[in-house]
This record gives C-alpha cells, sequence and structure tokens, in this order.
C-alpha cells in the first residue's frame, strides 16, 4: 500500500531523514518510534506535503506518487496526517471546516458533495467516538481548545475524512491519561483491514492502547531497527541508548 | 412650506466661498487622495427624474422600517416608514414634528474642515430619529449618490436621541449608482441620554468610482452605551471619522469595524474618543484586510481629559496584507491627562498564516479555498457578538462567502 524508498528530506540545507525505507501494508499499523531530532516529524510532514522541504527518493500510495502531490491532493489521495501541534484557526467554525473538508476531497474524487443532513450524521458519529460535546462543532478550529481537546479534534478530523493512510504525529504528546484513553480507542475504532496507520511517538505508553503489528526505530534520519511491538518494551526498558551508539559512529563517520 | 435657512446653513453657506480643502498637513487627511476630493462638487440637493434602477437590488434585505435618500432627497417610492411603536420618531429631516423641529438647530461641534462645512450648508434633509423606550425593530437609513449633471456629489444629514433609558438599532447603509466619478458626504449626529443604548451599524458600499465622506458625532450621558459598528468596503475612498464624546459618568462606547480592500481602493478610519468625566469605558477594535493595490488607513485616538479618573480603554487594530502592494497605516494613539486611568493599545500586521494554510491544505482544501477561509475567519471575528442577522448576512454575502 505504502511504498517509502530511499527517502532524503533537507530543510534550509540540513539533511534530516538520510535514506528512509518503509513498507506498509493494507490494514497494517506501523509505529516509528525514536529520540528527539531523529527526523520523526519530518517524515510525517514529508508524507503529508509540507512546503519547504527538499525532498529526494520515492514514496507510493496504492501506485500513486505522493511526492508530486501538493499537500490537498495528497488528501484526496486518501493521505491523512494528525497534527502533534494542531492549528489554531480562530474565526473558522469547526464545522464548517470540517464538512469543506470532506466536500473537496469528495470533489477531488469526482464523488457527490455531501448534503447538510448526511454529514450531521458522519459528524455525530466521529463526535460519539472521541466523546465530544455538541458545542465543539460550533467553536473556531482548536482556537482556545486544551492539548487534550485537540488531539481529540485531529481524531474526529480522521473519522470524518476516513483515509487509507493515517500518519499520527505524537498523538499522545501533551494528554493526561484519560485524553489518551479517549483518543487511543478512537484510533483503534478506525483500524480497519483498507486502512493503514503510522503512529509516531517519543514513548511506549501509546502503545499500550494502539497495538501495533511493527515497530520501527528511527535513528539520525534512518530506520536502524524493525520488530513487533516487544520492540516497544525493549526500548522502554533499555531506552536508545544501543541504537545512539550505533547512531554517534554513523555521524563520526559521515563527518 | 418655505422656512428660512437656520443661522448655522447660512452661516456654513457664507463660509463656502472661501474655504480650503484639506491636506496632507491636516493629520486626520494625511492619507486621503486630495487631487480627487478636490473634484466633488456639491450643491444644493435635487431629485432626480428617475432613480436608477439597480438601487433596489443594493439595499440590504433588512426587516424594519426604512428612510432612503436619493442625492439628498426622500426617495418616497422606496421608503417604508410603516407603522412606528409609541415613543417613535423616524422621518425625514424636513417632516420632523414640531418639537423634535426645535432639535435640528443644535448640533454636535461644528467642525471647521471643508466636508463637514458643506455638509451644513447642502445637507438640509437627512433622517431623524428619536426614541423614547424601546425599539424592538431596527431603523434602517439608506443614501444613496447617484452623480448628477450640475453637480456630481451629495450631502446629507442623520440625527439620532435616544431619551433616557431609551434604546434602539439604527443601520445606515449609504450605497451609489452609477460609473461615473462623485460620491456622498453623510454627517450622523447622535445624542445618547443616561443609561440610553444604541446599536449603530454602518454599511459603506459606494461604486468603486466614487468617493465617501462620513463623520459620526456621539455625546453620551451618564451609564449610556453606544456600540458603532463600521463596514467600509466600497467607494474610491471610503471614509469614516467618529468623533465620541463620553460627557455622564460610566459611559461605555464600544467602537469596531472591519476594512475590506481590493483595487486601489483607500479605506480611512478615523477615531476620536473623548473620555470627559469619571469611570468611562471605550473599545476600539478593528480589522483591516487588503489585498492588490489597496490602502488602509487607522488612526485611533483616546484622549482623556483632566478628572476623567477611573477611565477604562483598549484600542486594536490588527492588518492582513494580502498582496505585496497592499498597504496600512496604522495609528494607535493615547492622549492621558488624568489620573489613574487603564488603556491599553496595540496594532498588528501581517500576512497569511503559512501553517494555517498547510494545516487546511492538508485536510484536502485546494489553495485558494484554504486562503479564502483563513481571510474569512479573520473578517468575520469582527462579528462575533454581532446578533442582527439580516446584516450579518449582508456582510458575508458582500464578502463572498455565507456559510451560517
Amino acid at each position: 500500500m505504502l511504498h517509502v524508498d530511499d527517502l532524503t528530506v533537507s530543510i534550509g540545507g540540513t539533511p534530516i531523514l538520510k535514506g528512509l525505507d518503509l513498507e506498509v501494508g493494507p490494514g497494517e499499523v506501523h509505529a516509528i518510534m525514536g529520540p528527539n531530532g531523529s527526523g520523526k516529524s519530518t517524515f510525517a510532514h514529508a508524507l503529508a506535503g509540507r512546503e519547504g522541504y527538499d525532498v529526494e527518493g520515492t514514496v507510493t500510495l496504492d501506485g500513486a506518487d505522493l511526492l508530486a502531490m501538493e499537500p490537498e491532493d495528497r488528501a484526496a489521495a486518501g493521505v491523512f496526517m494528525g497534527f502533534q501541534y494542531p492549528v489554531e484557526i480562530p474565526g473558522v467554525n469547526n464545522m464548517y471546516f470540517l464538512r469543506t473538508a470532506l466536500n473537496s476531497v469528495r470533489r477531488s474524487r469526482g464523488e457527490d458533495e455531501i448534503s447538510a443532513r448526511e454529514f450531521l450524521k458522519v459528524a455525530q458519529e466521529a463526535m460519539d467516538l472521541v466523546e465530544m460535546k455538541q458545542d465543539f462543532l460550533n467553536r473556531s478550529v482548536n482556537a482556545g481548545f486544551s492539548g487534550g481537546e485537540k488531539k481529540r479534534n485531529e481524531i474526529l478530523q480522521m473519522a470524518v475524512m476516513q483515509p487509507k493512510l493515517a500518519v499520527l504525529d505524537e498523538t499522545d504528546s501533551g494528554l493526561d491519561i484519560d485524553a489518551l484513553r479517549v483518543v487511543a480507542s478512537g484510533v483503534n475504532a478506525l483500524r480497519g483491514p483498507e486502512r493503514s496507520m503510522i503512529v509516531i511517538t517519543h514513548y511506549q505508553r501509546l502503545l499500550d492502547y494502539i497495538k501495533p503489528d511493527y515497530v520501527h526505530v528511527l535513528v539520525n534520519g534512518r530506520i536502524v531497527e524493525s520488530g513487533d511491538h516487544t520492540l516497544a518494551l525493549h526500548l522502554e526498558e533499555k531506552g536508545y541508548a544501543d541504537f545512539l551508539g550505533e547512531d554517534a559512529e554513523l555521524t563520526g563517520a559521515s563527518a | 412650506m418655505t422656512v428660512a435657512a437656520p443661522t448655522w446653513q447660512a452661516d456654513a453657506l457664507e463660509q463656502l466661498a472661501s474655504l480650503a480643502l484639506p491636506t496632507k498637513r491636516d493629520e486626520a487627511w494625511r492619507y486621503s487622495p486630495h487631487a480627487k476630493l478636490s473634484q466633488l462638487t456639491f450643491g444644493p440637493a435635487a431629485a432626480l427624474d428617475e432613480v436608477p434602477s439597480d438601487v433596489e437590488a443594493q439595499i440590504p434585505v433588512l426587516d424594519g422600517p426604512r428612510l432612503v435618500l436619493v442625492n439628498g432627497v426622500v426617495d418616497p417610492g422606496r421608503t417604508n416608514l410603516g407603522a412606528l411603536a409609541d415613543g417613535v420618531v423616524f422621518c425625514a429631516l424636513s417632516e420632523a414634528p414640531p418639537p423634535a423641529a426645535a432639535r435640528l438647530q443644535q448640533t454636535h461641534e461644528s467642525p471647521d474642515d471643508a466636508f463637514s462645512v458643506i455638509n451644513r450648508a447642502y445637507g438640509t434633509e437627512g433622517a431623524l430619529v428619536q426614541v423614547s423606550g424601546q425599539v424592538d425593530v431596527l431603523l434602517h437609513i439608506v443614501d444613496v449618490s447617484v452623480p448628477g449633471a450640475t453637480h456630481n456629489a451629495s450631502a446629507s444629514r442623520v440625527v439620532i436621541d435616544l431619551a433616557e433609558g431609551a434604546s434602539a438599532t439604527v443601520v445606515e447603509t449609504r450605497i451609489g449608482s452609477g460609473t461615473g466619478f462623485g460620491g456622498s458626504n453623510v454627517r450622523t449626529e447622535i445624542t445618547l441620554g443616561a443609561e440610553a443604548t444604541l446599536e449603530h451599524i454602518i454599511l459603506q458600499d459606494l461604486p468603486a468610482s466614487q468617493l465617501h465622506i462620513g463623520r459620526v458625532d456621539v455625546d453620551q450621558a451618564a451609564s449610556s452605551t453606544l456600540r458603532a459598528r463600521l463596514f467600509n468596503l466600497g467607494a474610491d475612498y471610503g471614509r469614516v471619522a467618529y468623533h465620541v464624546h463620553l460627557v455622564g459618568e460610566g459611559a461605555r462606547a464600544e467602537l469596531s469595524g472591519l476594512y475590506f480592500g481590493f483595487g486601489d481602493q483607500t479605506l480611512d478610519q478615523q477615531i476620536t474618543v473623548v473620555h470627559e468625566a469619571k469611570d468611562c469605558t471605550s473599545r476600539q477594535s478593528y480589522r483591516g484586510v487588503l489585498d492588490d493595490s489597496s490602502t488602509g488607513i487607522w488612526n485611533g485616538c483616546v484622549d482623556v481629559r483632566p478628572g476623567a479618573d477611573g477611565t477604562d480603554s483598549e484600542q486594536s487594530n490588527d492588518n492582513l496584507l494580502l498582496s505585496k502592494t497592499a498597504e496600512v497605516n496604522t495609528m494607535p494613539r493615547l492622549e492621558i491627562l488624568a489620573d489613574e486611568v487603564s488603556c491599553q493599545h496595540g496594532a498588528t500586521v501581517g500576512q497569511l498564516d503559512d501553517t494555517a494554510l498547510y494545516y487546511l491544505r492538508s485536510r484536502g482544501i485546494r489553495k485558494d479555498e484554504a486562503s479564502r477561509l483563513l481571510i474569512n475567519g479573520f473578517a468575520d471575528q469582527v462579528m462575533d457578538d454581532l446578533e442582527h442577522h439580516g446584516v450579518r448576512g449582508w456582510v458575508t454575502a458582500r464578502l463572498g462567502h455565507g456559510h451560517e
């Protein structure tokens, strides 16, 4: 489904990702773990299409070349990124934003726009999923939201957009244990045979709630180790020290 | 019925002979298009034989009675005053009942700038609103400018009096017709009695070939509340100046507005709030969006006079520049001559937030539509507490969106 081959990303001349390879099959959940500064968020933004990145390599989703697409076209192709820091947009109504987003991808796919009544149903189901109250939809997008509310809003958007590939960037950061439970159960409810997920996290804690099929360790712009969920447990116990040693060597070699 | 011109009008007519137009050196007219202003020609109001057919469609559809002036003359065909509640006078100045007519002799300040003098000289007709008690309906005054053969600009006058404890909402729509050069000059004089509450809204949407000069003078008695909103959207040069005097203790003035410029428009707001009494509150909150080669001007002053202790004032002016050739001149100013005051002010000038744009695009929203969402989101915040759906609907439709 998602095929990443030798992906390199530089920002302002500084290389961040240095040849990342990843294969994600349909319905699979992959966790990407790594220390601060290893390039986890850059990988997420490279998939979503952030401007200002120098990107090389190959990224395809069901054969379609993602790197050639604008961010909005990637969304239409089925990519959804949950932001680590969801953006506050004062003055833009959350409900209107969601409906505009959904209708935009439907139009891009040559589908009819959703009716107001049908949309309300979709939105209601999504709100139930993340245990949000009705007034959530009438507020401005993320404006004045608590950290937990912002993350729940990301999962709400994911539930409405129904992506093929969800990339969740540090969805657990800044969450207390109750919010984490709500967000994780929302994500779990959205797992399915046709939906793949990449869950990016610094801590193993989230993976207690969202059990990944594969775990990858990202250090200094490369995946240095892959395994099943027991790898996360190992990291929890031992930290990244084992891999950082190797990283230091690599850095030394390239300098 | 002929009535001799009141002295102030006669004086103004006399002053016309030696009138000097404002120049760059006048702070309040510093960025105005002086050459264009000098081409405006005024004269005694004259009724048109036929009001252009595009006027009706431009008038916002608001519930409630309306009075329509075309080139400073009442247009009876488009005016519909209906049945008014007891305690409400809403009529043309020329139709003012005798007790009200006496009131028209008084004026607020008699500013000596050329366009105020012109207004006193030729703005003989206009609208009168006098309210005691509460008016639930919105009173709508429409001023239409159609450049004529004898002179290209019109003048009119609006007088609004609210008695003690009275409340009302008045909307002044200022529009025009045709593609010829011309303009309108409208003076509004507002007097609020103790504990009176007025919501006053100006919708300025003249054609791009015309100029608009508006001036609003307000005197507020103790514990009265003014909510003044300006939507300064149309005209080649659209200007509204507010002069608000908080004369009675505990008076409150909330002024807000939106200017949204395209092409070569210049949109000018001149705001002065004078705190003359103790414990008064004022808020100035304006937003500007400037595209193409448009220019915005915001000159906001809070003037705290000696003895006006306990003054609480805030000013904010936020601007969004959408093009490299758009420009804004923002001047928040404080003049404080009293003790124990709380005055805050600030101004911002920014561009569309790239991160917000990316966030919206990552949700599948096309770049142009995402920009529009952000721009409208910025502008719509001016209307957060605007309860009149008709006005809100008109503004959002005028700005090319409507999502409620």
